[in-house]
């Protein structure tokens, strides 16, 4: 099982109906994305640490190892803001009120990256799959997100024991070699995935398999008290951000 | 290639989104169909997508000594078709975006239109038409792969480029900058990703070639143009 997965799982909030968590969750990127960056992003950044750490439950560790592979992309992808092509300076200069630019934008995508991880560090995928054919999603779709979720697992960790193997066996030590372990892989990768799905295919179909997988959803009722303290707080990050907008520019 | 959570002002990820729908939304159809036929054919997609998901997984070793993981739609659209890998590569891509914190929900529309709906479809249009004039099978998967990687960058840049324009020479400088950066990395590992590719397909041929057989991949020449009357027929 994946990190963030395995975290959900055993959240403090795990029990929750999965709209409540992405009212909250998805509300703050929203807002991330919509409010001027300067001062909303800020307070959007803000108010998603301290629910991760504090009611979420979500420990510093963990979220700091899922939150630096965004923030590593957040700060390549800013960089690129400090400089023009063109102009005075040559083909290549210092792009004028770059750097504010590209913190607004550091501001935003990290802001953006916390709504998303207080969503995925509470949620499990087993719990909010099933709940998208109620949203409208069609059932063979969902399905097939099933078995690819499920099967992503067996996958990976088949991959590692054949990468492990492989090791042990010289495979990395030249360019050429690793080329080949490469190619191996990637080939029982697939050799892999279709066999476990022609033997899930016969052991469902011994079990009188009709083409729809069935699978237990925990039960979790909405909770109209959470949704408003949720809406609250977003209603509450948008008039102060609106308040601070003109004496803080 | 993936663009971060937020990156994107609202209008352009709403706008991506919108532009990618009509991909995705053919690729359900084309599914749902499938899956209602041979109720069987969801273990087999599911597969194809656990497949997919853990191809994007794999750390390929780029010319420059760095490492990066190729994109797998090439090898995803040879295999399973344009339609179908709309939809695989939207739940890869969602779920790259919940469980790995790689790529975006806001931004899942871009994402999906550059790797999902572009790439495939560029990778396999090329490998089709090698394939319809009897080019031998490596060369055709070399060169889908190739494209179908490249083109997904191509594709971000334009993106990147429309979402933030250079403030002194516009839009094209901005995808000349997006562009040459990823240019330095990327064509390298679009080559990288090609080989790897057909290396991939060689092993498969031997160990595979049942499955492949099915899902149409050894077709060429006059069989290819039926394949491909076919499969507009049955998408329309």
């Amino acid at each position: 099982m994946l990190p963030i997965d395995a975290a959900a799982h055993s959240s403090r909030w795990r029990r929750r109906h999965p709209v409540d968590k992405a009212v909250l969750g998805l509300g703050l990127t929203v807002l991330a994305i919509s409010l001027p960056p300067w001062p909303g992003a800020a307070l959007v950044l803000v108010a998603a640490l301290a629910v991760l750490l504090g009611p979420a439950g979500v420990t510093a560790r963990h979220l700091w190892r899922a939150y630096r592979v965004p923030l590593g992309f957040c700060v390549t992808g800013a960089a690129t803001l400090l400089v023009q092509v063109g102009g005075p300076e040559g083909l290549v200069g210092p792009a004028a009120g770059g750097p504010v630019r590209a913190g607004e934008l550091l501001l935003r995508t990290s802001a953006a990256s916390l709504g998303v991880l207080l969503f995925a560090f509470t949620t499990p995928m087993s719990d909010l799959l099933p709940r998208l054919v109620k949203a409208g999603v069609p059932a063979a779709v969902v399905d097939v997100a099933l078995v690819t979720y499920r099967m992503s697992f067996l996958l990976l960790d088949s991959v590692r024991r054949i990468r492990e193997a492989q090791a042990a066996r010289l495979g990395h030590t030249t360019r050429a070699a690793a080329w080949r372990s490469l190619a191996g892989l990637g080939a029982t990768a697939f050799v892999r995935a279709f066999d476990r799905a022609a033997r899930l295919q016969a052991g469902l179909a011994g079990r009188g398999y009709d083409g729809t997988l069935r699978v237990l959803v925990p039960e979790a009722r909405l909770s109209t008290r959470f949704v408003a303290v949720s809406v609250a707080l977003l209603a509450a990050l948008t008039s102060l951000t609106f308040a601070l907008e003109g004496p803080l520019s | 290639m993936h663009i971060a959570e937020g990156f994107l002002p609202p209008a352009h990820a709403i706008a991506w989104s919108v532009a990618s729908a009509p991909f995705v939304v053919h690729g359900v159809r084309s599914l749902t169909r499938e899956v209602r036929e041979n109720p069987e054919s969801t273990l087999l997609l599911g597969a194809s997508g656990a497949f997919t998901f853990v191809l994007s997984a794999l750390k390929l070793p780029s010319v420059t000594g760095s490492c990066s993981h190729p994109t797998g739609t090439g090898l995803g659209a040879i295999l399973f078709r344009p339609p179908i890998m709309a939809v695989l590569g939207t739940i890869t891509l969602l779920f790259q975006a919940l469980l790995l914190a790689h790529g975006g929900l806001t931004t899942l529309g871009a994402n999906v239109f550059s790797m999902a709906v572009v790439g495939p479809w560029a990778g396999y249009a090329v490998y089709r038409v090698l394939r319809r004039y009897d080019v031998p099978l490596m060369v055709a998967v070399f060169f889908g792969a190739f494209v179908a990687d490249l083109s997904t960058y191509c594709v971000t840049s334009v993106q990147l480029a429309l979402a933030f324009p250079d403030p002194g020479s516009g839009f094209l400088g901005a995808l000349g900058k997006f562009g040459s950066i990823f240019a330095f990395t990327q064509i390298p590992l679009a080559v990288s990703e090609g080989l790897l590719t057909v290396l991939v397909m060689r092993l498969l041929v031997q160990s595979s070639k049942g499955d492949l057989t099915r899902l149409g991949v050894f077709l060429a020449g006059k069989q290819a143009r039926t394949r491909t009357v076919e499969t507009e027929t049955v998408s329309r």
